[in-house]
């Protein structure tokens, strides 16, 4: 119950913000939000699942790439681009997730790594279509729809962002609740009974794998329009063990959890940041603090305690 | 295609291997006996291509430094161990994955701060410097040293951890950690010790690459993910493996850099897959 309220809270906040924040603040929010999705999504498959995956940031990547080059050559609207992204992204991940979920825990790990790698040199050396390491600057916010209106403004395309957002998380939440999620629960308590109760993991897993990345992608594809560009940093490692610290930080396996852990890792970053250039040695130790003492995140150690009071 | 040029790849991919060697088998030997992967892996072999060039600036001798910076590498690896990682290995395996995580980002970063971005070079020692004679082609000596230096610590490794007490001591752990613990092994120490020898052998690696490389940030990242392509061909927690994946990534690497320079990697990755589809645990690892 008491969550159902928070819920209707979040919401009702997010439903208000445009008119309660500065331009800046909302644009941070905005961003807050786009990496919240990414977090999200990699938790359907980290929480979920109990596949990590330490290469989710090329699947950003691809999206971003997807959408800045159909804004860029075809000019066609924000949805189109958020298609494109998403489609490319989960269509990627069919081999990689073919290969990769042959293997498990660590292998897994190790091999989405190794792939990401490798999409992130792709997207490096290929300069005639992804501009190499300039990246494509000048993607633009097109509009809502053909001949529809723009959603330049900062306010419309928090919009589209927001919307976008809530309608994951929404569709997430069903996702797991249904009886596709409670099979890749199964997988992730005991794969083995799994198994031995006539089931085929692999097809669950490559699934999953897929509506991870698209959801991955569907946020890159709402990257690249609203900073204006795309580039190989975007598919970095670095941003793919981000995605990890934040959902510990928020929690794993709560959905909510590592968009809440998102926002507050990104918080911590922009607060160090103005303090001192070699954050990453804060974030770094925070990071190490939160994996010894709160396993459970901010969410799940929250969950923990008000079920205790 | 000449013969000499055939010698010649051939041991830049002997050249690369050992390099490769020097920072997978510390990563393979520490996921057999803590069941870690010590994404910190590449760090400390970063760690020690830095040390060594402080060193070599401080003393003015390559061999010494080359002696020196592993333990030091070691010692510093054995600490982190000690105050971080030894807390949490109960806890499921990606926990230890993200701490390590955690402690790259430190590391990185703490480099950062010291040495500044700009990469640091390191004068091979004269005995290395210039170029021998093979088959009718010149080939710089200080490869030829690489090569060595993965046999030798291979075949030290090797037998370390075959014919000795201590040896027999790590593979007990290795293959039953509680057991082990039962029969009178100090476990905790054994881990340490052998989290610490890791961080050396990668340190040694790191101190040997400086003068083919240089020193710079981003060369633990890049080494970690070709490690991790290594012990996933080879199989991790197994040294011979750790041999066997070196040499092919290594092969790979400088046939597909030949042959096809803007696909080197694909062709690491296409060899990578290609065998796991017929071994997902790897050439020399158990299945799990």
């Amino acid at each position: 119950m008491r969550g159902r309220w928070l819920g209707a809270l979040a919401l009702v906040a997010l439903a208000v913000a445009p008119w309660a924040l500065a331009r800046h603040q909302l644009s941070l929010l905005t961003d807050l939000l786009i990496f919240g999705l990414f977090a999200l999504s990699l938790d359907l498959i980290m929480g979920y699942t109990g596949m990590v995956s330490f290469g989710h940031a090329a699947y950003f990547g691809l999206g971003a790439y997807g959408s800045a080059l159909v804004l860029i050559h075809f000019e066609q609207p924000i949805p189109v681009a958020l298609l494109a992204g998403a489609l490319l992204a989960g269509v990627i991940a069919v081999p990689v997730g073919w290969f990769s979920t042959r293997a498990r825990e660590i292998y897994f790990a190790m091999l989405t790594l190794a792939f990401a790698q490798l999409l992130y040199t792709v997207a490096y050396k290929w300069r005639d279509l992804t501009g190499g390491s300039d990246g494509i600057a000048g993607v633009p916010k097109t509009t809502l729809y053909w001949g529809g209106p723009s959603v330049a403004g900062p306010h419309a395309f928090y919009a589209v962002v927001a919307v976008s957002v809530v309608l994951s998380l929404i569709v997430c939440r069903a996702l797991v609740a249904s009886p596709f999620g409670r099979a890749l629960q199964a997988i992730r308590e005991n794969e083995r009974r799994f198994i031995s109760l006539g089931r085929d993991p692999r097809v669950f897993k490559l699934t999953v794998f897929v509506i991870a990345a698209t959801f991955a992608g569907l946020a890159g594809a709402l990257f690249a329009p609203f900073r204006g560009f795309a580039s190989p940093e975007v598919m970095f490692w670095v941003l793919s063990g981000q995605g990890l610290m934040m959902v510990i930080t928020g929690g794993i396996g709560t959905l909510v959890g590592p968009i809440i852990g998102a926002m507050v890792f990104i918080l911590i970053q922009e607060i160090l940041s103005s303090y001192t250039e070699h954050w990453m040695i804060f974030t770094g130790a925070i990071f190490v603090l939160m994996v010894i003492f709160l396993p459970g995140g901010l969410v799940g150690t929250a969950r923990r305690l008000a079920t205790r009071a | 295609m000449s013969v000499a040029n055939v010698v010649e790849q051939l041991l830049n991919a002997l050249a690369l291997a050992g390099l490769l060697f020097l920072v997978s088998a510390g990563l393979s030997l520490v996921f057999g006996i803590l069941r870690v992967v010590n994404f910190a892996h590449g760090v400390f072999y970063m760690l020690g291509a830095y040390f060594g060039v402080t060193s070599v600036a401080v003393t003015g001798w390559f061999w010494p430094s080359l002696l020196l910076v592993p333990p030091v590498v070691g010692v510093v690896g054995a600490m982190l161990e000690a105050s971080t990682l030894r807390f949490i290995y109960r806890r499921p395996p990606i926990y230890q994955l993200l701490l390590t995580f955690g402690l790259a980002l430190i590391l990185e970063e703490s480099v950062r701060v010291v040495y500044g971005p700009t990469a640091l070079g390191v004068e091979p020692p004269a005995l290395l410097q210039g170029a021998v004679e093979i088959a009718g082609t010149f080939y710089p000596r200080y490869r030829l040293f690489l090569v060595v230096l993965g046999l030798a610590v291979g075949a030290v490794v090797w037998l370390l951890l075959t014919k000795t007490r201590t040896g027999l001591v790590i593979r007990a752990v290795a293959q039953n950690s509680e057991m082990a613990d039962c029969l009178g092994a100090d476990v905790t120490r054994v881990r340490t010790l052998v989290f610490g020898a890791a961080c050396a052998l990668a340190g040694l690696g790191g101190v040997a690459a400086a003068p083919m490389t240089t020193a710079y940030l981003g060369m633990g990242i890049s080494v970690i993910v070709d490690a991790f392509v290594v012990v996933v061909i080879g199989g991790l927690g197994s040294i011979p493996g750790s041999m066997a994946g070196s040499l092919i990534v290594g092969a790979a690497q400088t046939w597909g850099a030949f042959y096809l320079p803007e696909t080197a990697m694909v062709i690491m990755y296409a060899v990578m897959g290609a065998i796991l589809i017929f071994r997902p645990w790897g050439l020399f690892g158990e299945e799990e």
